[in-house]
């Protein structure tokens, strides 16, 4: 089973993805994308690692070139997020820069064939309209391109809202 | 308490109005008082970022609580607007939480997403 879990800004989409993935079989690997600047970055990564502490997940950090990651078992990913990575991919020194779009579907792919459930968290950044410079527009429509590509083949796509789920596509599990 | 939300200029005020019986004299604009409406939540957190936490006890008092979506764009560059932007969003989720109703407006159209 694939899920895609989207939603904007502190809306409650990781908890329910973490929710979601803790009633999936181990072994459970928590895929963290998000590359820290500042200590802005490490408090939230420390928030979102206490959060997952206990639940029996192994996190393991890929910023860039996620084909490459094996897992050591079949089990359930947690990805988190397509937002940074596909970011990482466009404008980090190894990203794949031009590639960020085959880059990101192409990782997601080879986890597919790797797991036994996977659960996507992406961002929506698509609703504050589009006065953005190029490098901004760019960001938005590649992410928006890969939110699409994995909502047409995943069996569920569901939007958080104010923390309540949103079916957007396929039963809630 | 009633939440509602819903994009800018998405017909959340006219609807509450409409639906609950509501005036504009009975609505504060980012105001904690005693009308029992509160709109434009988003700016009230903005306003009292320092004490966000003590704005939900106060909050589940009212009728309705009217907020905007501000969570669907790009990451702020700006600390305040991207502080901001997450605390609406949390408080917005404990809201929900406790909320007998959530709607979210759409083109001024309600859709009932919890209660």
């Amino acid at each position: 089973m694939r899920t895609l879990v989207i939603g904007g800004a502190a809306c409650g989409k990781s908890e329910y993805a973490e929710a979601l993935a803790v009633r999936k079989p181990v072994p459970r690997y928590y895929v963290a994308t998000m590359m820290p600047f500042d200590s802005e970055d490490v408090r939230r990564i420390e928030k979102h690692r206490a959060q997952r502490a206990e639940k029996g997940f192994h996190t393991m950090e890929r910023y860039t070139d996620l084909r490459g990651l094996l897992l050591p078992e079949r089990g359930t990913v947690l990805l988190e997020c397509l937002g940074n990575l596909t970011a990482n991919e466009l404008f980090a020194e190894n990203g794949a820069r031009e590639d960020a779009l085959g880059a990101v579907l192409r990782g997601v792919e080879a986890l597919e064939v790797q797991c036994g459930d996977l659960v996507v968290v992406t961002n929506d950044v698509h609703s504050d309209g589009g006065a953005y410079e190029a490098e901004t527009r760019r960001y938005i429509e590649t992410l928006g391109n890969i939110n699409r590509a994995l909502a047409a083949r995943f069996e569920c796509v569901v939007e958080l809202v104010c923390g309540i789920p949103l079916p957007v596509k396929g039963v809630l599990a | 308490m009633i939440l509602v939300i819903g994009g800018l200029a998405s017909g959340k005020r006219d609807y509450v109005k409409k639906e609950f019986g509501f005036t504009d004299a009975d609505m504060a604009d980012a105001a904690l008082d005693g009308r029992p409406v509160v709109y434009n939540l988003q700016n009230l957190v903005t306003a009292s970022l320092s004490s966000v936490d003590g704005l939900l006890p106060a909050l589940l008092l009212k009728k309705v609580v009217i907020c905007n979506e501000v969570g669907s764009g790009v990451v702020p560059i700006d600390k305040t607007e991207r502080g901001a932007r997450e605390a609406t969003g949390r408080l917005c989720v404990g809201l929900a939480e406790k909320a007998e109703k959530v709607i979210r407006i759409c083109c001024g159209i309600p859709s009932v997403i919890k209660g």
